[in-house]
């Protein structure tokens, strides 16, 4: 306990002179007011800055991770087991899955001062549901038709179809709410309900959030201060946490880092589980994987072991099929369709190729997980005959050429986003994927309410892609983060992308 | 006046040059903000209101337009005007490659000098030894190493980060330090070498023999006749070397987390921040044809036989 306040004191004392570095050891030392008190401010690196802070114009999880639930946050809440809990709503109600009435929580304020009302959840809503605002996901609210302000703590959403999603949609980070006054700052100076208030955002260097006195849960936040420093360079952010000018990394580090901080006594990592599935795409619109069995082959060439521990250190968890192990639906099939390497040269034969054949694969080193994925793949598919080049292309164009024009053979990527086998259900989707039964188990699935049979619909949808193989579901990548000893109460698993630190403090 | 004309002239060019290329690069901004999750009317929309599917020409001479009323248009990532984002920058860029620039000339020079007084010997051999080195490390690997020794172990200065300069000088200038020295070492291995020979090819000619024939000390000889003479070569490498340090700050500036100019251009062409691209190149362009503009000054003070007209 004494080591750890000289621990977080030498940190500061180091940058002011030395007679107050002394100072500020015989303080750690002795037990003084000032020792006892835990250091109540912390520092967290960010690998990338957020391409501006309004969680209703980005999906960027560089956003999320600084504003979601740290300074704004919605009607229900994912809590860091995944479930879904209700919050600025206390709790809501329906008898026919069409009405739902929301009972808002009293005495909630935004950072203006303001209490938040009814009026403030429709305008939202209505203004999410609004094409010109150019909200990125209208269609999690395109079911709604009425939204009826009953008072100013009540609130009736009427729909339009039966939706399943109805509530998981409102606690997704676009239905955030926020007070219509501070419309048009969202981007530069978000107002919200959360924890902290923005303070300052030193662009390409800091976000600053501090403590916002008047939150509605008693207790929290139990920090009063929080800097989010952005560090792109997985080495500088190495080094930073190692001079002790940073306190921990959330999302910077990858597993070979993890595995060389895990020696040092001063930190602590934890490894959890994420909802980003690694998966290996293949354009299903074109030859050869249009025919299933080359790319059932694809899958039976690739030992899935191999590649987690080569890529990922053994870091992560296999999978088989596209729900995550976050999610309530999930089911293990990772063991339906095995690494069987004669059995993939046998369907390459029936396809037509038993030389196999030559394939481009593009991976974008933004995420440093694809290269590497990319290389021990290209080595699999090598024994069963398929020659794999591997292009390295930059983000942008990976974005504007593989995912929206599907101008590709094979490619890895992480697809972050929970709740999202909605993608295979899309023929459009870069995958090209078209598989009408899919389809029709997809558009039961978000009508049916009964919990027993959308799980049995989800566990049927999981095992027919197994046997579709529309891609190779390889691995989920691990949460990875590595803090000061000390630094209690960090969300071990990441079901929803935010780095919510209501709950985070120094230990006493 | 015809120097001025082709100062507009070219950055004319530079502008049209990167307006053209960051358009045709594939991947664009509306698209990158939507990310894989965005779905396509959504994106659609998002890119008319960011005036993206107007002809290229158009959003061109709109763009020259504003920029020559001094409007550089806002940045889309940050949402801020372009011109005071990278006035903001700069008060990191300017002093880290003014920084690096005095370390390269204080070691450089000297180092130069006495290389090729020893030309051949011991010291001539040591000091290219040191110029082989510089040249071979890559700046990002200098600056890892400068950070694992002086803060890591150390714990001299942070490991990265720039406070501002609302701290003070010394505090700004410490966080400078280490970039600046892994910045400017390669570009003083190169000037240490430019040096060099230039003193040398003047330690040839035959005034240099007459004034040590004269009698006249080492010193006035070295000082007086070689190194005034030798700058003109010197003074050109080093104007072109300035240039390299502010596009070598890209890289130091992400390994050392600085909020520098170089971090705001790769960031935006990450992002195709279209306004930030072309207001950093238009300012970089601008700043090295005037650096360029000044060895040319340089030259007449150095010699006086040189005239423009």
């Amino acid at each position: 306990m004494i080591s750890e306040g000289a621990q977080g004191r030498r940190g500061k004392g180091r940058h002011a002179l030395t007679p107050l570095l002394v100072a500020a050891l015989v303080a750690g030392l002795t037990p003084s007011p000032a020792a006892a008190q835990a250091p109540t401010s912390l520092v967290v690196q960010t690998g990338a800055e957020p391409p501006g802070l309004d969680l209703t114009a980005t999906p960027a999880s560089a956003t999320a991770a600084v504003v979601f639930y740290n300074i704004q946050e919605a009607l229900v809440k994912v809590d860091r087991h995944g479930r879904l809990v209700p919050w600025l709503a206390e709790r809501w109600h329906t008898t026919d899955n069409r009405n739902y009435t929301f009972f808002l929580k009293r005495g909630v304020h935004f950072h203006n001062g303001r209490e938040l009302k009814a009026a403030d959840v429709k305008y939202v809503i209505e203004r999410a549901m609004n094409p010109e605002t150019k909200h990125p996901y209208p269609g999690y609210y395109a079911a709604i038709g009425d939204i009826i302000v009953k008072d100013d703590y009540t609130i009736t959403f009427s729909l339009k179809s039966l939706n399943a999603n109805f509530i998981l949609n409102l606690a997704r980070q676009g239905s955030v709410i926020y007070p219509r006054e501070a419309v048009d700052t969202l981007k530069s100076d978000p107002v919200g309900t959360g924890p902290f208030k923005l303070a300052e955002w030193v662009r390409g260097d800091r976000i600053v959030l501090t403590r916002n006195p008047d939150y509605h849960v008693k207790g929290l936040p139990r920090l009063d201060r929080v800097v989010f420093r952005f560090i792109p360079d997985p080495n500088a952010t190495l080094a930073a946490l190692k001079a002790g000018d940073i306190d921990a990394s959330l999302f910077g580090l990858g597993p070979e880092h993890v595995q060389e901080v895990q020696k040092d006594a001063r930190f602590q990592v934890v490894v959890g589980d994420t909802t980003n599935d690694v998966i290996l795409a293949m354009n299903n619109s074109r030859k050869p994987y249009a025919d299933v069995r080359v790319r059932r082959a694809i899958t039976h060439a690739i030992n899935k072991q191999d590649v987690l521990q080569g890529a990922m250190f053994g870091l992560g968890r296999i999978l088989g099929s596209n729900v995550d192990p976050l999610n309530p639906y999930y089911v293990d099939v990772s063991g339906l369709m095995p690494y069987d390497p004669a059995r993939a040269k046998k369907l390459l034969a029936e396809a037509g190729y038993p030389n196999g054949f030559e394939t481009v694969l593009k991976v974008a080193p933004q995420y440093y997980y694809t290269v590497r994925t990319g290389e021990i793949i290209a080595n699999h598919l090598a024994k069963v005959g398929v020659k794999v080049r591997i292009e390295q292309i930059e983000w942008g164009q990976w974005i504007a050429r593989v995912w929206r024009e599907a101008d590709y053979d094979l490619t890895i990527i992480g697809h972050a986003e929970a709740w999202d086998i909605e993608n295979y259900a899309k023929p459009t989707y870069y995958f090209r994927y078209d598989s009408p039964e899919f389809q029709t188990l997809f558009k039961e699935s978000e009508v049916t309410l009964d919990d027993k049979a959308r799980r049995e619909l989800y566990a049927r949808m999981q095992k027919k892609l197994v046997e579709d193989a529309p891609v190779v579901w390889l691995y989920m990548h691990p949460r990875l983060v590595v803090a000061k000893k000390g630094v209690a109460g960090l969300w071990k698993d990441l079901p929803v992308p935010s780095a919510d630190l209501a709950e985070v403090a120094w230990a006493k | 006046m015809r120097r001025v004309a082709a100062f507009a002239a070219t950055l004319f060019f530079v502008s049209l040059l990167v307006f053209v290329v960051v358009r045709v690069l594939p991947g664009d901004p509306a698209l990158l903000i939507m990310g894989t999750e965005g779905n396509p009317a959504a994106t659609a929309r998002l890119r008319e209101a960011m005036g993206l599917n107007r002809p290229i020409a158009i959003q061109y001479a709109h763009w020259l337009w504003n920029a020559l009323s001094g409007d550089l248009g806002v940045s889309i990532q940050y949402d801020v005007p372009v011109g005071g984002l990278i006035v903001s920058r700069l008060g990191v860029t300017i002093p880290l490659t003014l920084l690096a620039a005095c370390l390269m000339s204080v070691t450089a020079l000297p180092l130069g000098l006495y290389a090729a007084t020893r030309h051949r010997r011991a010291g001539d051999y040591l000091a290219m030894v040191f110029s082989q080195i510089g040249i071979a490390v890559p700046s990002f690997w200098a600056g890892l190493l400068l950070i694992f020794l002086f803060s890591v172990r150390l714990g001299w200065v942070e490991s990265g980060g720039f406070a501002g300069w609302s701290g003070g000088l010394w505090p700004g200038i410490r966080s400078l330090l280490l970039p600046a020295i892994a910045l400017g070492l390669f570009q003083a291995a190169v000037l240490v070498r430019a040096t060099r020979s230039a003193v040398l090819d003047v330690l040839r000619e035959e005034y240099v023999r007459a004034a040590r024939a004269k009698g006249v000390s080492e010193a006035l000889v070295l000082g007086k006749h070689t190194l005034r003479n030798a700058l003109i070569p010197i003074v050109t490498v080093a104007g072109i070397q300035l240039g390299q340090l502010m596009a070598g700050s890209i890289v130091l500036e992400s390994v050392f987390a600085l909020p520098g100019l170089g971090r705001l251009a790769l960031g935006a062409i990450t992002a195709r921040d279209l306004p930030v691209v072309q207001g950093v190149i238009l300012f970089v362009a601008s700043s090295i044809v005037l650096i360029n503009f000044a060895v040319d000054l340089a030259y007449l003070l150095l010699d006086p036989r040189i005239r423009y007209d």
